[in-house]
């Protein structure tokens, strides 16, 4: 089997449940960052505890691109996810033929493969409509 | 603080021109400016330049072409708001004193550069730019949002590409001098959606350049000078400050600054030069200046304002869109253009009576910031 390697260390977990991002909060004023900040960057406190973000949010905005991008051919979708820790994240979205995308619809995070490289697997984060 | 003044203004032809080398892309810039300005190349002091790609040196590699040499010259790069930042940088060096005559050159060889014929690559840390955010995808995800909010129409945004070209017919500097219709904008190819091919600025080799000076010197070569009344640039906030992503608090506030400076408020402005990288982007922007309230730039593009003998002309030029846009000479050509104006030497793109201007620019995309800068400045008669 490839070796599977993340997009980026830290920014998400695997489980049974489908896997989860991680971000980081602020023990200080409570602010939430993904990706993980280095310090808070709000109150410049330098003490911050991970914590994994809830695996639903809403869908914020979204594009269907026609031209090439990094891993991706064309077409590709993309969007903005609202999670409810008040943190916006942008990643891939997997397009489903029954349900198109619009915005405010409740989408969930999957974790899988994004692309091969070379002999390997490169593993990130995408999200699907609910 | 003294007051400033550009007293010259030049550009050189905009287009695909690999065979053309950012050098004399600038001289041509800086030799049209000298005359313009009608005074020697041995009269400037200090000058800035700004180049995002394959740059070192730049404001040498231009100069020496021109027969300047020995002087202190500065070298900035701030994505596509360089160009205004080298205007700032020789504003600051006239008004604080240092010097009375200076040149600020933008320039940028698209074509011959490492990412001619390509996107703007992500940066290596850049996780949003490594799954997919390219520039296009920014501003469709914007678009997206502002359809969302306000109501726009891809036919809104289309609106914006057809006028934009039409004012580019009138301009001889222009990349492209074609009229559109709104059905070619959106028969053209897909990009991003909403955003298609006729709504996306061309990649362009050019350049532009200013020269400014002390009013003092201004008067003894023109009666009837023109004034840089305000003068901000801003770098942004973080992404995640920004709950709206269609209200841009880094170009409320630099228009605040440059208005406060200036003593004047955008019901003052007789016609705006702004960074319309994609036509979807032109109508956010009308919000952040003030030339209509929040929400309501739809509206204000309706109602024709923005178009050549409307309310407030924006991108009289034809914007970039039909200029195309050499990243870094796009901030100085602005100020270039409005000054053109306040002249009332812009030909058939003439905006009729205009006494104030703003130049707007605005530049750079890192993940988790907003944008990378903005600068704005307003120049009066």
């Amino acid at each position: 089997m490839a070796e599977r390697v993340p997009i980026r260390e830290g920014t998400f977990q695997e489980g049974p449940d489908g896997g989860s991002l991680l971000a980081n909060k602020c023990k200080s004023c409570g602010q939430i960052f993904f990706p993980q900040a280095k310090l808070c960057q709000a109150c410049l406190h330098e003490d911050l505890e991970e914590t994994p973000l809830s695996r639903k949010g809403k869908l914020y905005s979204y594009t269907i691109a026609h031209m090439p991008s990094s891993f991706f051919p064309p077409p590709h979708a993309m969007g903005y996810v609202d999670f409810p820790e008040g943190v916006r994240v942008f990643a891939p979205l997997k397009i489903i033929e029954d349900k198109p995308f619009d915005v405010g619809m409740e989408m969930e995070v999957v974790i899988e493969k994004l692309a091969d490289l070379d002999e390997k697997e490169l593993i990130g984060y995408v999200f699907k409509p609910v | 603080m003294r007051e400033v003044a550009v007293l010259g203004v030049g550009q050189s032809q905009f287009g695909k021109m690999p065979e053309i080398s950012a050098a004399v892309l600038g001289r041509d810039a800086v030799l049209a400016a000298i005359k313009d300005a009608g005074i020697s190349a041995r009269d400037i002091q200090v000058a800035y330049s700004s180049r995002l790609y394959d740059a070192a040196i730049t404001s040498q590699d231009v100069l020496k072409e021109v027969g300047i040499t020995g002087l202190e010259m500065i070298n900035v790069e701030n994505a596509c708001a360089g160009g205004a930042t080298a205007v700032r940088g020789v504003w600051k060096e006239i008004a604080s004193g240092h010097y009375d005559v200076g040149v600020a050159i933008g320039v940028e060889s698209m074509t011959t550069s490492p990412i001619a014929r390509k996107l703007i690559p992500p940066g290596k840390d850049d996780i949003e730019g490594q799954l997919g955010l390219t520039m296009p995808a920014v501003f469709a995800l914007l678009a997206r949002r502002q359809m969302h909010e306000s109501g726009a129409t891809p036919e809104d945004f289309a609106q914006v590409s057809v006028k934009n070209h039409h004012h580019g017919c009138l301009n001889p500097y222009a990349q492209y001098k074609k009229e559109f219709t709104v059905e070619e904008v959106l028969n053209s190819r897909m990009i991003c959606e909403p955003i298609t091919l006729l709504q996306c600025c061309p990649n362009t080799d050019g350049s532009a350049a200013v020269i400014l000076c002390s009013m003092d010197f201004a008067r003894k070569h023109t009666t009837n000078p023109v004034k840089i009344a305000g003068s901000a640039l801003l770098s942004a906030g973080y992404s995640w400050q920004q709950k709206d992503i269609t209200s841009s608090p880094l170009g409320v506030e630099t228009a605040r600054r440059a208005y406060e400076m200036a003593g004047c408020g955008p019901e003052d402005i007789d016609l705006v030069e702004l960074h319309d990288a994609f036509s979807t982007e032109e109508i956010l922007r009308y919000e952040d200046l003030g030339l209509c309230k929040p929400g309501e730039g739809v509206a204000f593009l309706r109602s024709g304002a923005p178009a050549l003998g409307g309310k407030v002309p924006v991108n009289p030029s034809g914007g970039l869109l039909s200029l195309g846009h050499p990243l870094s000479a796009s901030g100085v050509r602005v100020v270039a253009e409005v000054t053109t104006h306040l002249r009332g030497q812009a030909g058939k793109r003439q905006v009729e009576g205009a006494k104030v201007g703003l130049a707007h620019m605005l530049g750079g995309f890192a993940a988790g910031l907003e944008a990378g800068a903005c600068g704005i400045h307003i120049l009066t008669r």
